[in-house]
């Protein structure tokens, strides 16, 4: 990471003035410090940023920064931000939500965003329930978990973000936790820097209807560098091994990086567009085609 | 020697009857016809029955019209599923394949006796020719071209334009059906004839398109640079024209996973700057809702088509219908108001097409374009429009010192507020979802939400003065009044001219935009009138019903609605006016004083 004294741009430079309606002690803290110190690293000026997120408390992150924002309706900050950076390429674009905004109301949409490999950043953050409406169950949410709508208990298996995202095709794959501040704010910068789709999903605990062993005091002790454990970023096969123990052991770092990533949606209708463009007939012309002959 | 005739066809899958109507409207079009072709085709994704109606006349064509002066079975059980699409009267020519076996006194029509039943041996004269009977549309066409009298070298034109790409064996057969169908209609001249009349003047070729190619052009034309959709029909043509084109003009386009999404990418786009449409029919409407409120409040531009469908849920697909007016002015949540405009017609598809553009990013706000299959789908000659004549607008965007301490939602006194986008330094702001003050800051304020929704539906206000969007014919002064909108209000122009030929006082008004409605203009027109009918393609009659919310709608003025699929047709809203002059002459003219 270059130093601060080259920096053009500070983390403070993408700290916006509005104050977090978040509680006091929550994950989401750390992801936005994280994500200023990654954008500081990156240096793009906030106004060629673009921040599109859903609804849930992490979606409110865009109005954080300085960044333009756009906190959308819930599920649907995949799509916008698809728009967004089709309409304007040369922007830097990032999408950010919870894991009910991703994964259950919005999840239909996270497929196609991989498949479409449009170069955005995805931040998860995964508390595995839903917090800004008060404690139910969220797609992430344990098996037996008891949430304000599961009196009794969740009788359903959660999703696994991490699987999900790689088996989609995806090309990069990480997990952070705000319990490592530094080491997330390498993976969101990784994550921008990457051509192409990346994802993030940081493990940010809620402290109001979260569970105990999820607070960050327990990521601590519990989250293993995937570094540590000689993880080739490059073994697709490995990743996937992994990225199944979601939900049992919390690894941390990027568990895939496509040695040879493909071609963005975006590169390749830059592509057509030179191609095609000669054959543009003026605008006032536009009715010609149709005249019969 | 006609000046205004209808030909109908109908044939098996495979026939190519929309291949031969095609082909007659390059060849209306390049001899300066006017005319008018819809298609209907049953179920089947591939193969079963097809039909088509050409309509060709000396004046302008405002309508498929009614019952057939020229019907063309090329078998009975496929003509005869069409039913009142391919109505026969008395006086209606017959056309049938020979080989079916049915003699001319004996033709399936239940007990009408056409004028005339004139059996050819269409798939023989194929096969001598072309070597197959897939040459059938052309031995009909030349059969046409004869019986007609247009010109020879037009429908050679059309013919060579439909199979040209198809293979110089497959031309060559066709152009030698045609002949052979043209050779035998020569030599056997109708008992009476049907020749056209030739239209007055021959200017250029005129163009022949539907009206969702109009409108994807059209949006070319305005600057849209965006499309984002998914497949519906009967839209989907407009998502398949900018696959085509988009890239031509430096855009860029978008078949989504979903509705929602190709929406949503939409938006997104018009976040970034950029001028962005959707299209999409009834189902679709549905799931893009949440989107267009995301889009109201945001304040961003759009431009979603609505090519409507029979409804409700999947509905009738395939057929046109009105009933989605209710959908476009009430589907939101909140306090809402969303423009909506329908065209008339598929040359008038241009121009509105381009004034939604114009409307949402002057305003700030989706617009709603309510087209309908029969529109989008339907093949019209349009005589060359002078593109330069429509003017396009930009959305206002913030001056160096507006961007100084930049607030996006800044009050103003018309409500527009200049905006930015992503890339523009100094522009920085949240656009939401959430209720937001001037600054774009999420809040939950009971009093900036008041100002906001004031801000918002405030700036709409001048575009009920828009009397532009509003087409007026007849008599000013008429007590009988029409109103009309979309496809039908050819239909009811057709009518009130019928109308007026035998005597009867009537005016008719075309709404363009359908919302907010301008109470003003309706006002005006509805002041001398004391009877009418609001016309219209659905059930409740949507349109009667938003007018009696927001205008004076005189006691006297009835609906005239039925459900798609069956068309309105002018004679029946002519009949309807003649009872309501009857009406008005007994309850209104006191006895002993001459009408006025």
């Amino acid at each position: 990471m270059a130093s601060a004294a080259i920096q053009a741009y500070q983390a403070k430079d993408y700290k916006s003035e509005l104050k977090p309606i978040w509680c006091p002690g929550c994950g989401d803290f750390g992801v936005v410090q994280a994500i200023y110190r990654a954008l500081a690293a990156v240096g793009r000026p906030p106004h060629e940023i673009a921040f599109v997120s859903g609804i849930g408390c992490s979606s409110r992150i865009p109005g954080y920064t300085t960044a333009y924002g756009f906190n959308s309706v819930h599920g649907r900050a995949l799509p916008i931000a698809q728009g967004i950076k089709l309409a304007s390429p040369e922007l830097l674009v990032l999408v950010a939500g919870g894991d009910g905004d991703g994964f259950s109301i919005g999840g239909g949409h996270v497929a196609h965003a991989v498949r479409r490999n449009v170069d955005l950043t995805y931040i998860v953050m995964d508390n595995q329930i839903y917090g800004l409406t008060k404690g139910q169950l969220s797609p992430t949410s344990p098996r037996g978990l008891r949430t304000a709508s599961s009196t009794w208990g969740s009788l359903e298996d959660p999703v696994n973000p991490l699987l999900y995202v790689l088996g989609y095709g995806a090309s990069f794959v990480a997990q952070g936790t705000p319990a490592d501040m530094s080491g997330l704010a390498a993976l969101i910068e990784e994550a921008i820097r990457f051509p192409g789709f990346a994802f993030v999903n940081v493990q940010s605990p809620c402290v109001t209807y979260g569970q105990e062993e999820q607070s960050l005091k327990a990521h601590k002790s519990a989250m293993r560098p995937l570094a540590s454990l000689g993880h080739d970023p490059g073994d697709r096969l490995r990743a996937m091994a992994l990225a199944a123990e979601y939900g049992k052991a919390l690894y941390t770092g990027v568990f895939y990086r496509n040695p040879e990533p493909p071609p963005t949606y975006e590169a390749e209708a830059k592509a057509r567009q030179q191609q095609a463009r000669p054959l543009a007939p003026a605008r006032r012309d536009i009715l010609e085609m149709f005249r019969a002959q | 020697m006609s000046s205004d005739l209808i030909v109908g066809m109908a044939g098996a899958g495979g026939d190519g009857i929309v291949s031969a109507g095609e082909a007659m409207m390059t060849a209306a079009a390049l001899e300066g016809y006017s005319a008018l072709l819809t298609k209907s085709f049953g179920p089947q994704i591939r193969g079963g029955e097809s039909s088509c109606r050409v309509r060709v006349a000396t004046q302008p064509v405002l309508s498929a019209g009614g019952t057939l002066d020229i019907a063309v079975a090329l078998n009975w059980d496929d003509f005869l599923k069409f039913g009142s699409e391919l109505g026969v009267d008395g006086r209606t020519t017959v056309i049938y394949e020979a080989a079916s076996g049915v003699a001319p006194g004996e033709l399936p029509l239940a007990g009408v006796v056409p004028r005339e039943a004139i059996p050819v041996e269409v798939a023989r004269l194929a096969k001598e020719t072309a070597g197959t009977d897939r040459a059938k549309n052309s031995v009909v066409l030349g059969l046409l071209a004869a019986w007609l009298g247009m010109p020879e070298a037009a429908f050679l034109a059309g013919i060579r334009k439909r199979f040209g790409k198809k293979g110089e064996e497959v031309l060559r057969g066709n152009l030698a059906a045609f002949d052979a169908g043209f050779r035998h209609a020569a030599e056997r001249p109708l008992r009476e004839p049907r020749r056209l009349a030739t239209p007055g003047k021959a200017g250029p070729p005129k163009l022949v398109v539907d009206g969702n190619e109009m409108c994807a052009a059209a949006a070319l034309f305005a600057g849209c640079e965006f499309f984002g959709g998914y497949p519906i029909t009967p839209s989907s043509e407009i998502m398949q024209f900018f696959a085509r084109e988009v890239w031509k003009h430096g855009g860029s386009m978008l078949q989504a996973e979903d509705e929602i999404a190709g929406i949503g990418a939409v938006v997104g786009a018009s976040f970034a700057g950029k001028k962005a449409m959707t299209a999409t029919s009834g189902p679709g409407m549905s799931l893009k809702t949440e989107m267009l409120g995301l889009a109201t409040i945001a304040e961003l531009p759009l431009v979603c088509v609505n090519v409507q469908r029979g409804g409700p849920s999947t509905g009738m697909p395939t057929k046109s219908e009105q009933s989605d007016l209710l959908q476009a002015c009430f589907s939101a949540h909140g306090d809402v108001v969303r423009p909506v405009l329908a065209p008339i017609s598929v040359a008038d598809t241009f121009g509105i097409t381009v004034e939604a553009f114009n409307v949402a990013e002057h305003y700030q706000t989706p617009v709603i374009l309510l087209s309908d299959q029969e529109i989008g789908q339907r093949k019209e000659t349009v005589d060359a429009i002078d593109t330069s004549a429509f003017p396009v607008l930009e959305r206002q965007r913030p001056t160096g010192a507006e961007l100084d301490g930049y607030e996006r939602f800044r009050a103003t006194d018309s409500g527009i507020s200049p905006i930015s986008h992503p890339g523009l330094p100094g522009g920085n702001y949240l656009a939401s979802g959430i209720e937001h003050n001037e600054l774009g800051s999420p809040t939950a304020s009971g009093e900036v939400h008041a100002r906001m929704n004031e801000k918002r539906l405030r700036k709409l206000e001048p575009l009920k003065q828009r009397r532009d969007l509003f087409l007026e014919e007849g008599d000013p002064k008429a007590a009988l009044g029409v109103v009309a909108w979309g496809s039908v209000a050819g239909v009811a122009r057709e009518a009130v001219r019928l109308a007026r030929r035998e005597g009867i006082d009537v005016k008719l008004l075309v709404p363009k935009l359908l919302f907010p409605v301008a109470e003003e203009v309706y006002a005006q027109f509805f002041k001398s009138v004391e009877a009418g009918l609001v016309v219209e393609q659905s059930h409740q009659g949507q349109l009667y019903r938003v007018l009696r919310m927001f205008a004076e709608v005189p006691r006297g003025v009835q609906p005239l609605a039925r459900s798609g699929s069956v068309p309105i047709l002018a004679a029946t809203i002519v009949e309807r006016l003649r009872g309501q002059v009857l009406a008005l002459q007994s309850r209104l003219v006191p006895e002993g004083e001459p009408a006025g």
